[in-house]
């Protein structure tokens, strides 16, 4: 039986191309040192879960497994938004907040490692089907950004502003435009919440003078959380603060103070010429006469370097005369496509077997499956079946067993 | 049953008694006037591991050569498949809204875990904590065994007077009790409220043996007692 | 066969009439010597006949018209058909000499053609048989011509025509499903004059007149637009634009271009990749390659070359 557990490890390792079967062993060990290590952390050495709970140490090793992201990590980046509504649900009746390391992000995480910074932000766009995945992904990437000291810039769902917006005013400073002034005030509780820690760090200051008005304005020089206080405070003037905020990082980032990471969920919004956006006339508005529109816009144009910037594309995030496919310069339209191209596309996949498989282990460790027939190979046949390999489907068709 | 009795006596020109109704359907494979089916069909037999189970015993000659009845729409060869959960689901569909019915309990059941889940994971004591059962399927079944009256009572009029005489009744008649007064409890409720929340609530809460349907259940059991001096009026 | 049927029939006919018993009458006959001769004999009364059959009225006996023969009997082996059955006409069993039969009988072989309605009421072809025919288009109406023999198809070679790039766009865009790109030809048809040799004309003159209208260059055209293009000129579409706008920025704004000829050697099949995309359309294949190439000009690391 350890032989063939050994044969299993050497034929995947040189299905994977790793050189190192010994690493391997030492990772995954079986029988005797199993033992051992079972004993001392019993919970964390298994076929599904890794330890490793720093995403800067992924690799393909860990690929297929499920990690832990600390709760103090998760209160940080996702206490506004950021995780499926589902999954934060399933994610309080686990008690703990886990994702598969998946070949997407590590893909992603590869590209983040070896880019040269000292060229053009590079885009990548992910893309697939929905629930595969994409948002699960960024949220792993954005673990990543924070652990390896990214300035974050991390919008959670961008049909949210599209389609829910709280308050539409219109523009003082420019004519024709509108202002989401409490959604931006939000998004900058958000950004202040990732990022303050790093802020405090790192002294990135305002690079101009702006006036707000005839009383206030904001002085050159100030240091940058200001600047985002200030949009906080005066929820008038939030709208302008991102822009604002946006360019000055930008410009911080160009100029090499920073290392700025910009994650965007459901980028394809901006480019869907139709939104639930009114004005007082009702008169809808296109998302390019949003004032918003423009910060996020601007951060993903290719014009500033050491940083990059990572977008999803879903076909839920627009409306329904653009939903026949997933595929990004589909979803991005012309106008999408020319202000991103070159980028780089990212599949998300269904699961493939072993991430079927390892899911269905972490559901039933985590007592989520459990109906006696859910632990047979049948009712994992039947399952695998039912959910066609997609990992939301899957979660859903296991809720009530 | 009498009556019956004699009906198919002269029907069939056998001296057969029943005293159950079910028996007698059993044994002369009593069908519909009206069936698309004639007498000579079979009820499918739609469960693998009984399929191979009638495959191994020899049971399946007996059957091989019979025309079988087509399977009803909710018969799966699943291996989730819960006669119980199926028979419950159809007394909470209404206007035949099968799909609504059975989303409606998936979603009292996942309730269910998640409240389980919860207690189990909050429970320190380790030894306590394998008591929580956390199986919303197992949870069911005990709800439903705890909820099973074992008499009811009839009215009969005797002198002119109706008496509410404690009969004892069928197993079949004390499940749809059962189950009719555990979605009668879960319907019962503030209109904010969804349905598959408060149903697993009284799920739980019956399989711990309390709750407003136990409670129920037992009131009818004490006012059987209460009338036992009727009992005779059952045959007297 | 046919003719012996029918007279064996009419003898048939004769023998009923034979048997009818011949009763003759002294009240319809009062001076017949028969009677006298009776009476004369018996010496009895007359029996009364209340029940006096009438007599049937003398008919007429039916005479058989001599008829000729059938034709058929008399026709050469070698005679020419046509001459014979030159247009259309019902059928006549006597002018054609082949045993046809149509039709149904309970228990006897189907009718022949001597007097057979069925035969009469179907169309017939005999006067189209192969040496009478030598057009493409005939059928039974009485014009031996189809209508549609008028229709004139003419097949071009685009490749043959002298055009240059914007004619043949335009050429093209004026024929539109008339032109297969598969084979590369042009097809006119013709088909609203009533003579072929008109329709042949009018063909002749479409096609002059699409060659040179092809050449004509209106004065709207300069306003054609990327969307307007049939098929995605990398060269002049915003992807090269912002290609080369991205090679050659660099966060330090007086730093040295890189010359347009480097970067353009480069990119021949990225433009490909993206030419592939916007003309055959956004599949996992096409943005696979895309992917690729893109990786390629961002000088991405491959993920398996780490490992």
């Amino acid at each position: 039986m350890v032989y063939n557990f050994f044969k299993n490890l050497t034929s995947e390792a040189t299905l994977r191309g790793i050189s190192s079967v010994l690493h391997k062993q030492r990772l995954f060990c079986t029988a005797a040192q199993a033992s051992q290590i079972l004993a001392t952390n019993e919970k964390h050495i298994t076929s599904f879960r890794t330890a490793e709970s720093n995403p800067l140490k992924h690799n393909f090793d860990h690929a297929y497994r499920f990690y832990t992201i600390p709760v103090e990590v998760k209160n940080q980046l996702f206490q506004h938004g950021g995780l499926p509504k589902y999954f934060n649900e399933q994610a309080k009746a686990f008690m703990e907040t886990c994702v598969m390391v998946r070949d997407p992000a590590l893909e992603i995480l590869h590209y983040l490692k070896t880019a040269d910074y000292s060229r053009p932000a590079i885009r990548y766009v992910i893309y697939g089907e929905s629930g595969c995945g994409k948002s699960i992904t960024l949220a792993h990437i954005l673990h990543y950004g924070l652990t390896a000291g990214f300035l974050l810039i991390h919008v959670p769902w961008v049909p949210n502003w599209m389609r829910v917006c709280k308050e539409v005013s219109n523009s003082a400073t420019r004519e024709g435009y509108v202002d989401l002034n409490l959604d931006a005030a939000e998004w900058l509780i958000h950004f202040k919440n990732q990022n303050a820690a790093l802020l405090n760090n790192i002294d990135l200051r305002v690079s101009k003078e702006y006036a707000w008005s005839k009383r206030e304005k904001t002085e050159e020089g100030v240091p940058l959380l200001e600047l985002v206080e200030h949009g906080i405070n005066r929820v008038k003037y939030a709208s302008e603060c991102v822009v604002a905020l946006v360019k000055e990082i930008k410009l911080h980032s160009t100029q090499g103070r920073c290392k700025t990471l910009v994650v965007i969920d459901g980028f394809n919004a901006f480019f869907h010429p139709r939104t639930r956006v009114v004005t007082a006339e009702k008169i809808q508005v296109p998302p390019s006469k949003i004032t918003l529109t423009e910060a996020f816009i601007e951060i993903t144009k290719y014009d500033w370097c050491n940083g990059a910037v990572i977008l999803t594309v879903d076909k839920t995030g627009v409306a329904d005369d653009r939903r026949e496919s997933f595929l990004p310069i589909y979803q991005l339209g012309k106008e999408g496509f020319e202000h991103l191209d070159p980028f780089v596309p990212i599949s998300v996949r269904e699961y493939s077997e072993k991430e079927l498989e390892s899911c269905l282990d972490y559901y039933v460790d985590r007592r989520w499956l459990q109906n006696e027939k859910s632990f047979t190979e049948e009712g994992r046949k039947e399952l695998k079946y039912l959910c066609g390999m997609n990992p939301r489907r899957l979660m859903h068709v296991c809720a009530p067993l | 049953m009498a009556p019956l009795n004699m009906v198919f006596g002269s029907v069939l020109r056998k001296n057969i008694i029943f005293n159950n109704a079910e028996v007698l359907y059993k044994r002369v494979n009593l069908v519909n006037a009206y069936s698309m089916y004639g007498p000579q069909f079979v009820e499918p037999v739609y469960k693998k591991d009984k399929q191979e189970s009638m495959y191994e015993s020899g049971e399946i000659e007996n059957i091989l050569h019979v025309p079988v009845k087509a399977a009803r729409v909710d018969a799966t060869c699943s291996v989730f498949h819960d006669e119980l959960v199926r028979k419950f689901t159809n007394l909470v569909m209404r206007d035949g809204r099968k799909i609504l019915a059975r989303e409606l309990i998936e979603e009292a059941f996942e309730k269910i875990k998640r409240i389980q889940l919860q207690r189990y994971h909050s429970t320190e004591d380790p030894e306590k904590k394998t008591s929580v059962l956390t199986d919303p399927l197992k949870i069911f079944h005990a709800a439903l065994a705890n909820s099973k009256p074992v008499l009811q009572l009839t009215p009969i009029k005797r002198g002119g007077v109706t008496y509410q005489v404690p009969v004892p009744i069928t197993d079949k008649r004390s499940q749809f009790l059962a189950m009719k007064w555990i979605i009668l409890a879960a319907k019962d409720k503030d209109p904010k409220v969804h349905f598959p929340e408060k149903l697993a609530w009284e799920l739980v809460d019956a399989a711990g043996n309390q709750g407003k349907v136990v409670k129920k259940k037992q009131d009818l059991h004490r006012q059987c007692e209460a009338n036992r001096a009727y009992a005779h009026y059952r045959w007297s | 066969m046919s003719a012996i049927a029918i007279s064996s029939k009419y003898v048939g006919g004769r023998r009923d009439v034979k048997n009818i018993p011949a009763v003759i009458h002294p009240s319809v006959h009062p001076f017949s010597s028969d009677m006298f001769n009776s009476m004369s004999d018996t010496e009895e009364f007359r029996v009364l006949d209340l029940k006096q059959k009438k007599q049937t009225p003398f008919r007429r006996k039916f005479k058989k018209q001599d008829v000729m023969p059938p034709r058929t009997t008399m026709m050469p082996v070698d005679q020419d058909w046509g001459n014979v059955w030159p247009g259309p006409r019902t059928f006549h069993p006597a002018v054609v000499p082949l045993p046809v039969r149509q039709g149904y009988n309970e228990k006897d072989a189907p009718p022949g053609k001597f007097g057979n309605a069925e035969l009469m009421k179907i169309p017939n072809f005999l006067h189209l048989t192969p040496p009478v025919v030598t057009s493409d288009y005939c059928h039974s109406s009485p014009d031996i011509r189809n209508p549609l023999a008028r229709i004139v198809t003419i097949k071009v070679k685009l490749g043959r025509l002298p055009l240059n790039k914007h004619a043949r766009d335009k050429i093209l865009r004026l024929v539109g499903e008339r032109y297969n790109p598969e084979n590369d030809v042009l097809t006119i048809m013709t088909d609203r004059c009533p003579l072929r040799q008109q329709n042949l004309d009018y063909a002749h003159y479409l096609l002059t007149a699409l060659f040179h209208e092809s050449w004509k260059i209106e004065p709207w055209e300069s306003e054609k637009s990327e969307a307007d293009m049939e098929y995605y000129d990398w060269e002049a579409s915003a992807s090269r634009k912002s290609v080369m706008r991205l090679l050659s920025w660099s966060p330090d704004q007086d730093a040295v271009q890189i010359s347009a000829d480097f970067i353009l050697s480069d990119l021949t099949e990225y433009k490909e990749a993206i030419s592939k995309i916007m003309n055959e359309g956004e599949e996992e294949y096409t943005l696979n390659r895309y992917k690729e190439e893109v990786k390629k000009l961002l000088s991405l690391q491959d993920v398996s070359s780490t490992e």
